[in-house]
């Protein structure tokens, strides 16, 4: 398409910059363009969650908005949370309490809860069903994330 | 209630909570899935699908799609046809049964909705998605079949015209005297069970990437597949061509349920995109693709009758369950209907069988795995069965199960239909969930809450689990026309490292885990030493049928646990000549081999890599090969049977038929825990599934067999709020026929759940004698059920 646009956006702390088609799904950009395919598709409408996102500091659905939207934004991705070769805490807590099985759904998983703890330090396992409730898992049955979750609270806040 | 029963020297990692190898890249984001893999000049392919359930194609124009700058090339079912064969059918369970085999793409007719009819490559999914939308073909639609009833109409449209009616096979298992013992028991109970569509849906669409070399005339594959071999040799099928020239490669699957166990028509469809223009092809789904290109299974109605005494002894059942297959045969062909009939006694002694399965074909998309297969719907017989005579009997649900086990020494015990049960305490495991139920106090929640006018209700389903599929030549001998053996390749490398090569697949489910855990004890080696490598046709070894049928663990465990301990008999043996000592005399702990009972002179395994593949002289002894490598074959003599107790409490509201999960907990019995975390996490998945299957999820179909739930919107996967928490109780009664004792686990939680939510809410309805026998039990079909209950009930005061 020749009104290709110019976006230019923040992931992780790198600039990226690329020329796009408006119609670009900011998924695939982030996972194409800048090569970040931790972000995964799962239904690309929207319901399962697996592209959540930070977008300026709130969760989104990458699948559901277009790249050319977020041009001058900050985004995390799920590859922003380890430090180096160091596991963030919520991370950790997932691989200590067998939070995850095929990980696809993890990324979407990890960035909500992200979200969830930074408003709530001290969530009950109850709010936590309720926080991850529009994120889809077809492997744990959840009840390992939630403690997941509760662990990495708890760990967070000591 | 653990029993701890030793099965190798050495447990210092089997049997532990160890966390996974596979997390850290996975949870950071470096995981490589289908999507996430490109190889140079690759191009991607997209599906144009059948808008109509029943039609003749009478005319495909491709020519506007051509023309669109960006597209690479369009092919229809008559090209693919020129070059490749039929979609193969490996289960041929029923004899002479009329298969209803199809190519990738529809060629002249096409039978279901979605059903692929053309197929587009272009320079990205983007233009190749605008490219379908011009290519332009004629549809002579057919009278539609859209469901079982109008299938087995005397008067109905025929999917296939050369046959009588679109009945695909019926077969009879038969055992004793079934019609002697129903007309002189005490008592029938009969029910009609019927289970909605569903599908395995893992979070990941499927997808592959094929390049077809015509110079070297190699295909070479990255596929979701979790049966890479098969792949391989039904590729060889379709296209006659040597295996030898064909490479699968598996990367990370983002779920499999048996979903991914199949064999597609987009991998055939791939390759010939890929062979016509010489690149590299690209298909992945989109979750619309998905819901209507990906197995669909469950779909069964299920007419059964049980026998029994006034004591509670069942003495007969018969039935007939009908699988309501699609408009062509998948991979398992009937295979899983076939299983609903296999499993249908449960864990009973039933010394008179009559039973059926029959096979029927409609406008539907094709029947295929799912995690469970069968058996959920044959727990659905008897634990919906024996629950209503115990109502009719007066007895406890408890009492009339314990009552009609075999006893653990009646054990390897034939179940009348195919299978042989190898061992079980089947009465413990199932006091082992009543005590739980009563220690955790859920009968006093349950009075409690029935004293405020709520109903909560208790259910329990006791299951059997056949896993292990399977020893070869007994699968080859029910039909199955592919193998169940497994072997492994266990090396030692130069510097005493060890790598596992193993055929299985990981999707999920952590079997580099607890293979790098078996290996290590048996070798006697840290664990950090051990790499499990899968997912490669030309490096890693052939397994026969692939990951399905809970046989990861047992089988690819066990052919890893004797390779591992006949390279550790290699290495003593290497070590002994270092140490100027006998191999009898040594030990080898974390990778140091010593004269057992003292600490004053070892060896590494790095050394004895050394001598064996490096600076051999005076350190390999004379007669033995050098390098160090052992691979084992294991094809089981029987499968190993697990089984458990699961207990769930809900709660219904009886002014809107739903329904709420509380709790949760299964006693369950795979032989030897490899990993307790993994198995409750494969036993708390399985059942969140079954759970999302009893309540939530259904494949729709309306008149037209269009489908109506074909995205999350509308078929709906159970989320967080609507599982309960788990608990799980191990008990552990070791496969004697798997060395290691370890008994398939994958599927467990499908098989129990859902005449567990059945039993359940019968239970808390109890006082309007409600029973469920049709899944999902949405809200609307509860509700139904209850206020015809109360109008009876009414109607009788």
């Amino acid at each position: 398409m020749s009104d290709s646009q110019t976006v230019s956006v923040t992931i992780n702390g790198h600039v990226y910059t690329a020329d796009c088609d408006p119609r670009l799904t900011l998924a695939d950009f982030i996972r194409h363009k800048c090569g970040l395919t931790g972000t995964h598709l799962g239904c690309e409408h929207g319901v399962c969650g697996a592209c959540t996102i930070m977008v300026d500091g709130r969760t989104a659905r990458a699948c559901l908005m277009l790249a050319v939207q977020v041009d001058g934004s900050t985004i995390t991705t799920v590859e922003g949370l380890a430090s180096g070769n160091e596991l963030n805490p919520l991370q950790e807590a997932f691989w200590d309490n067998h939070g995850l099985q095929c990980g696809f759904c993890t990324s979407g998983m990890l960035m909500c809860a992200t979200e969830l703890l930074e408003e709530n330090p001290d969530p009950s396992a109850e709010e936590v069903r309720e926080g991850i409730s529009g994120n889809l898992c077809r492997c744990t049955g959840y009840d390992s994330i939630v403690k997941s979750v509760l662990a990495a609270a708890e760990k967070m806040r000591s | 209630m653990t029993i701890a029963e030793p099965v190798h020297n050495q447990r210092k990692y089997v049997g532990t909570s160890v966390r996974r190898t596979e997390d850290p890249r996975l949870l950071a984001g470096r995981g490589q899935y289908i999507d996430d893999l490109t190889v140079p000049k690759m191009i991607e392919g997209a599906i144009l699908r059948s808008p109509l359930a029943h039609a003749r194609i009478t005319n495909i124009d491709v020519s506007r799609a051509l023309e669109l700058p960006g597209v690479f090339d369009v092919i229809t079912g008559k090209d693919l046809a020129a070059v490749a064969g039929q979609q193969p059918v490996i289960w041929l369970p029923i004899p002479d049964q009329r298969l209803a085999k199809t190519h990738a793409l529809a060629v002249d007719r096409v039978r279901w909705v979605g059903q692929a009819v053309a197929a587009v490559v272009a320079v990205d999914r983007y233009v190749a998605e605008d490219a379908l939308e011009l290519i332009e073909v004629d549809y002579e639609p057919l009278p539609v079949v859209a469901d079982l009833e109008a299938a087995l109409a005397p008067d109905a449209p025929k999917l296939y015209d050369d046959w009588p009616d679109n009945v695909s096979g019926s077969h009879s298992y038969k055992t004793g005297d079934a019609d002697a013992a129903f007309a002189s028991a005490d008592l029938v109970v009969s029910g009609s069970f019927t289970h909605g569509r569903a599908m395995g849906c893992p979070l990941e669409p499927r997808g592959c990437i094929v390049s077809w070399d015509s110079f070297s005339d190699t295909l070479d594959l990255w596929l979701s597949t979790q049966a890479p071999n098969l792949a391989r040799d039904l590729l060889a099928e379709v296209f006659e061509v040597p295996v030898s020239k064909i490479r699968v490669r598996t990367p990370n699957l983002g779920g499999g349920f048996g979903n991914k166990f199949d064999f597609y028509g987009e991998e055939i469809i791939a390759a010939v995109l890929s062979r016509r223009t010489g690149r590299p092809v690209k298909i992945v789904e989109d979750r619309a693709d998905s819901f209507v290109a990906t197995g669909h299974s469950r779909d069964q109605r299920l007419d059964f009758e049980m026998a029994l005494n006034n004591d509670g002894t069942i003495v007969g059942l018969r039935g007939i369950s009908y699988g309501v297959l699609g408009g062509a045969l998948s991979t398992v062909g009937a295979g899983p209907c076939w299983a609903s009939v296999l499993t249908c006694m449960g864990p009973y002694k039933i010394p008179n069988l009559d039973v059926t399965v029959k096979v029927v074909m409609t406008n539907r998309a094709p029947y295929g795995s799912y995690r469970g297969w069968g058996a959920p719907k044959g727990n659905i017989v008897h634990e919906r069965l024996i629950e209503m005579a115990a109502r009719e009997l007066g007895m406890d649900r408890a009492e009339i199960r314990r009552k009609n086990f075999p006893a653990p020494e009646e054990f390897p015990y034939f179940s009348g239909a195919a299978f042989t049960f190898d061992s079980g305490r089947y009465a413990d495991c199932l006091d082992l969930a009543m005590s739980k139920v009563e220690e955790l106090g859920w009968r006093e929640r349950q009075a409690k809450a029935r004293a405020e006018g709520r109903s909560l209700g208790i259910g329990y389903s006791f299951h059997i689990e056949p896993s292990g599929y399977g020893p070869s030549r007994i699968m080859n001998l029910v039909g199955l026309q592919h193998s169940g053996f497994d072997e492994a390749t266990v090396r030692m490398d130069s510097v005493g490292k060890v790598t596992v090569y193993s055929g299985q697949i990981n999707m999920g489910q952590g079997t580099h885990t607890t293979y790098a855990q078996i290996a290590a004890d048996n070798l006697g080696v840290p664990m950090e030493d051990v790499v499990v490598v899968t997912g490669d046709t030309d490096s890693c070894p052939y397994t026969g049928y692939g990951t399905g049928g809970s046989r990861g663990a047992p089988l690819g465990g066990a052919s890893i646990l004797r390779a591992s301990q006949r390279l550790r008999g290699k290495i003593l043996r290497v070590a002994a000549q270092l140490l100027e000592a006998s191999p009898d005399d040594l030990e080898i702990n974390d990778g140091q081999i010593s004269v057992r009972g003292t600490s004053s002179k070892s060896v590494s395994t790095r050394d004895v890599g050394d001598a064996a593949y490096r600076r051999l002289l005076d350190k390999l002894p004379e007669e033995e090969m050098p390098t160090l490598e052992e691979v084992d074959v294991f094809d089981p003599p029987n499968m190993a049977t697990s089984y458990g107790c699961t207990a769930l409490l809900v709660e219904v509201d009886r002014e809107t038929g739903m329904v709420s999960l509380l709790d949760c907990l299964q006693a369950h019995d795979c032989g030897t825990v490899l990993n307790p975390m993994l198995v409750d996490g494969q036993l708390a998945g399985g059942l969140a599934q079954a759970l999302g299957g009893a309540l939530l999820e259904e494949l729709v179909y309306d008149d037209e067999a269009q489908l109506k739930t074909a995205s999350f919107m509308d078929y709906l996967l159970p989320t967080a709020m609507d599982i309960p928490p788990f608990q799980f109780f191990h008990q552990e009664t070791p496969a004697p026929d798997i060395p290691g004792g370890v008994k398939g686990v994958g599927e467990a939680g499908t098989i129990a759940g859902v005449s567990l939510v059945a039993s359940a809410i019968d239970d808390a309805l109890s006082d309007l004698g409600v029973t469920v026998t049709r899944f999902p039990v949405t809200p609307p079909r509860l509700l139904d059920q209850i206020r015809e209950a109360q109008s009876r009930k009414e109607g009788s005061a």
